[in-house]
C-alpha cells in the first residue's frame, strides 16, 4: 500500500515548476477573508460557539485550497508515462537490403515498363505489409550497395519503418558489398534484450564474394547474436539458382550467389534461403516469415502521461463554490437585526 | 429577474471577484483549447559525406570538430526545435548522386529513429571519393520534388574535381519551385583534409601532389596560350601541372550563394546562431498544421489573480481606508 502510494508520488511531475515559487500566496487566507467585514463594537457581544469556528476554519482552508490548487494547475501536474513489460508475439528485426542498381529491374532483368514491377518496387510494397503486419516487432533498416549505410536504428516506430522501406525503389548504386553490409546489419542488434528472438533479413538480388579475411569476423558476429537468418534471393529469371554448380570450375568468383549459400549454411545459426523468381514468390516466402516468426517476445509499452491539470483545476473550482456559497449565505448585521441564527453569526466571529 | 442573493453577491467587489475567478476556473474544463493553425516544415535533408567534410575545421562545444560531425550535431538540433508535426526525410550525397536513406518521418512521434539514424551517419557510408556538389544539389532537388517536400542541403561546396573552365552544369528545372536551404560547412581559413587508407584509417592529410587542382576535361579556359609551354594541339592546357589550392578546403560561400541563386534556395552557414531551425522555417513552404492553443493558463491565471486580490489586496485595503476614516472620526 505505501509502496504503491511512493510509486505514484514518484511518478508525479510538474511541467513548470517555476510556478509553484508562487504557493506561499496560498496562505493568504490565514490572515484574510473573502468574506465581508461587519463592524462590531466589542467582541464580546459575539458569543463564542464551536459551530461558528468550524465555518471559519473550513473557509479558511477552502481559501487556501483555491489559491494552492490554482498555482498548482498552472504548473502542469501529471503523472509520468509508466514502462510496461509486455509480452507478445514478435522479433527483433535487422533488415539488410541490396541497393545496387540491378534491384531497379524487373525480375526478367528489363527495365520495368508500363505494369511491370522493378525487384526493388516488389520488395518495397511487401516488405511495407510484413512491417505493417507485426505490430510488436522491433526493426532496424540497413542498406547496402559498395558501401554499407545505416538507415535506422532500432526502432518500434513502424511508421519510419516503412519510410525507409519506400526509399528503397529509388535509383540504386552499382556494386553488392554483402559483406559489410552484413556486419553492419548485426550491429544494429545492438546490446540489449538477448532472450529476444533475432532475426536478420537478407533482401538481395545477386551476392558477391565474402573476403576469406573477413569470414571469420563474420562467423564470430554470428555466433554470439545468433540471428536467425533469412536470404531472399530475388533471382532474375535465367540465372543460376542456389543449388546450381557452374559448368566450369566451382569457384565463389563463378558462382557467388551458391558460395555464399553454402557459407550462411556453415554458420551454425538457424538459416533458411527463398528463392523468389516473382512477386508471388516473395509475397509467399515473407509470409513464410512472418510465419515462422511468431514466438512470445517481451516488450515495453510505454504509457502516456496522465494530465493532472484539469483534476487541479476542478478541485480549484469546487473550493470557490464552497466560498461562494458562504457569501450567498452572507448576511448583513445592519438590515437583518435578527442574528440569532448560527450561520449569521460566523461573520461576525470572523470580522472580530 | 436575477434572484436576490444572486444580485446582492454582484452587488460588492468581493463577491464580483469570487464569482468571476470560479466562473474562470470552471470555464479551463469546458473550453481549455482554441484550435488555430501553425506553421510546420516538411524537408529532405540532404547530407554531403564526401571526404572534404572531413576537415576540422568546426568548433562543437568548444572542441575541434570535422564538418560532418559539426552537421550532424546541428541536425539533431534542428530534428529537436521543430514544432511537433513537422517531418525531416534522410539523403546523402556523394560522387554526382543523392541517396535516399527515408522519406520524411514525424519529428515528433518518430524522433528517436530520426535521432539515431542522424547520429549513425558516417563518410565510410560514401560510396565513391567525387564531390561533384552542383551536379548532386540538382538531383537533391530533383528528389525533394517529387517526394514533394523542401530541402535542406548540407555541403562546404568542395568541388572534387575542380569545374571545367566553362563552369559547373546547368541547371535545368524551375527555380523556386523547391524551395529550403543550402547550408554551408566548414570554417573561412584554408584548412587540409584528413586522409584515410581503404580500411578507414586515418593516415595524415591530403598533400599538393595529390589532387588535381584542374579540371582538363572540355576546351581550356581562354587565357590559356599565355601559360608555359602551350601549344594548341598538343598542350592546350600549357605543359606544367597547375599548382592550386585544391588539397585544402574552406567553406565556398561565394560559390553556394551563387548555387542558392541559381535554384531558388536561400543560404545559411551551418554555425548559424540560434540553429536551422529559424532560416529553414522563413525559407520554407509554408504548410499549416493544426494547432491546439492552451487556453487553461490564462483562465486560470486570470482567476487566480482575482484570488490574490480578493485575499490579498482587498482585505488590506479596507483596513488601510477604515484606519484613515477612524483617525478622520478622531480628530
Amino acid at each position: 500500500m505505501t509502496a504503491g502510494l511512493m510509486a505514484l508520488v514518484s511518478r508525479f511531475g510538474v511541467t513548470a515548476p517555476a510556478w509553484l515559487w508562487l504557493l506561499p500566496l496560498a496562505l493568504m487566507p490565514l490572515v484574510a477573508s473573502s468574506q465581508k467585514r461587519i463592524p462590531v463594537p466589542s467582541l464580546a457581544m459575539v458569543p463564542a460557539d464551536g459551530l461558528s469556528r468550524l465555518v471559519d476554519a473550513v473557509l479558511t482552508l477552502a481559501g487556501m485550497a483555491a489559491i494552492g490548487f490554482l498555482i498548482l494547475a498552472l504548473a502542469g501536474p501529471h503523472l509520468v508515462g509508466e514502462s510496461l513489460m509486455r509480452t507478445g508475439e514478435g522479433a527483433q528485426i535487422s533488415l539488410l537490403i541490396d541497393r545496387s542498381g540491378s534491384m531497379n529491374e524487373t525480375f526478367a532483368g528489363r527495365q520495368p515498363s508500363g505494369p511491370e514491377e522493378s525487384k526493388a518496387a516488389a520488395s518495397r510494397r511487401i516488405l511495407e505489409g510484413f512491417v505493417g503486419r507485426r505490430a510488436h516487432d522491433l526493426v532496424a533498416v540497413s542498406a547496402f550497395s559498395t558501401s554499407p549505410m545505416a538507415v535506422l536504428p532500432m526502432t518500434d516506430r513502424h511508421d519510419a519503418v516503412r519510410a525507409a522501406i519506400r526509399a528503397i525503389d529509388r535509383p540504386g548504386l552499382e556494386a553488392t558489398n554483402v559483406a559489410r553490409g552484413l556486419g553492419l546489419a548485426l550491429a544494429q542488434f545492438g546490446p540489449g534484450a538477448p532472450q529476444a528472438s533475432r532475426v536478420l533479413l537478407l533482401v538481395s538480388d545477386g551476392a558477391a564474394i565474402i573476403d576469406r579475411r573477413v569470414q571469420p569476423t563474420l562467423r564470430e558476429e554470428f555466433a554470439k547474436i545468433r540471428p536467425t537468418l533469412y536470404w531472399l534471393f530475388l533471382r532474375t529469371a535465367g540465372s543460376p539458382g542456389l543449388g546450381d554448380r557452374p559448368a566450369g570450375e566451382d569457384t565463389p568468383q563463378a558462382a557467388p550467389e551458391r558460395h555464399l549459400d553454402l557459407f550462411f549454411k556453415s554458420l551454425g545459426v538457424p538459416y533458411r534461403a527463398f528463392e523468389a523468381e516473382s512477386a508471388q514468390a516473395v509475397e509467399e516466402a515473407i509470409r513464410e516469415i512472418d510465419r515462422q516468426e511468431r514466438k512470445p517476445i517481451s516488450y515495453t509499452e510505454r504509457r502516456p502521461q496522465r494530465d493532472l491539470t484539469g483534476f487541479a483545476y476542478g478541485l480549484a473550482a469546487l473550493a470557490m463554490a464552497l466560498l461562494l456559497a458562504a457569501k450567498l449565505a452572507e448576511t448583513d448585521l445592519a438590515v437583518r437585526a435578527s442574528a440569532s441564527r448560527p450561520a449569521a453569526s460566523r461573520e461576525t466571529r470572523r470580522a472580530a | 429577474m436575477i434572484p436576490a442573493p444572486l444580485a446582492r453577491l454582484l452587488g460588492h467587489t468581493r463577491g464580483r471577484l469570487l464569482a468571476g475567478a470560479l466562473v474562470l476556473t470552471a470555464l479551463t474544463g469546458v473550453a481549455p483549447h482554441l484550435a488555430v493553425t501553425g506553421q510546420r516544415v516538411e524537408a529532405l535533408v540532404v547530407i554531403d559525406i564526401t571526404g572534404s567534410m572531413n576537415t576540422r575545421d568546426e568548433r562543437l562545444d568548444g572542441k575541434p570538430a570535422s564538418r560532418l560531425d559539426k552537421a550532424k550535431a546541428v541536425l539533431r538540433g534542428l530534428a529537436a526545435s521543430l514544432p511537433c508535426g513537422s517531418r525531416l526525410g534522410l539523403g546523402l550525397f556523394a560522387e554526382r548522386r543523392t541517396f535516399l536513406l527515408f522519406e520524411p518521418i514525424e519529428t515528433c512521434a518518430d524522433f528517436a529513429a530520426l535521432d539515431g539514424a542522424l547520429a549513425n551517419l558516417d563518410w565510410r557510408m560514401g560510396w565513391e571519393g567525387d564531390s561533384r556538389v552542383a551536379a548532386g544539389l540538382f538531383r537533391a532537388i530533383g528528389l525533394a520534388g517529387d517526394l514533394g517536400s523542401d530541402l535542406v542541403f548540407v555541403t562546404d561546396g568542395h568541388e572534387a574535381p575542380p569545374l571545367p573552365a566553362r563552369g559547373g552544369p546547368a541547371f535545368e528545372g524551375k527555380p523556386g519551385a523547391v524551395r529550403g536551404l543550402i547550408v554551408g560547412a566548414g570554417g573561412h581559413t584554408p584548412s587540409p583534409i584528413p586522409r584515410y587508407d581503404d580500411r578507414g584509417r586515418e593516415i595524415g592529410f591530403y598533400g599538393a601532389e595529390d589532387v588535381p587542382h584542374e579540371n582538363r576535361f572540355g576546351p581550356p579556359p581562354p587565357d590559356a596560350d599565355k601559360r608555359e609551354g602551350y601549344n594548341p594541339r598538343n598542350a592546350p592546357f600549357g605543359a606544367a601541372a597547375a599548382p592550386g589550392q585544391e588539397h585544402l578546403s574552406s567553406v565556398r560561400e561565394t560559390y553556394l550563394r551563387g548555387l542558392a541563386a541559381e535554384t531558388g534556395l536561400a543560404y545559411a552557414p551551418l554555425d548559424a546562431p540560434g540553429g536551422l531551425a529559424g532560416p529553414l522555417t522563413a525559407a520554407a513552404t509554408p504548410r499549416t498544421r493544426p494547432v491546439r492553443l492552451d487556453l487553461r493558463p490564462v483562465l486560470g491565471g486570470t482567476a487566480l489573480a482575482a484570488l490574490l486580490v480578493l485575499f490579498g489586496l482587498l482585505p488590506w485595503h479596507v483596513r488601510l481606508r477604515e484606519t484613515v476614516s477612524r483617525l478622520g472620526h478622531g480628530a
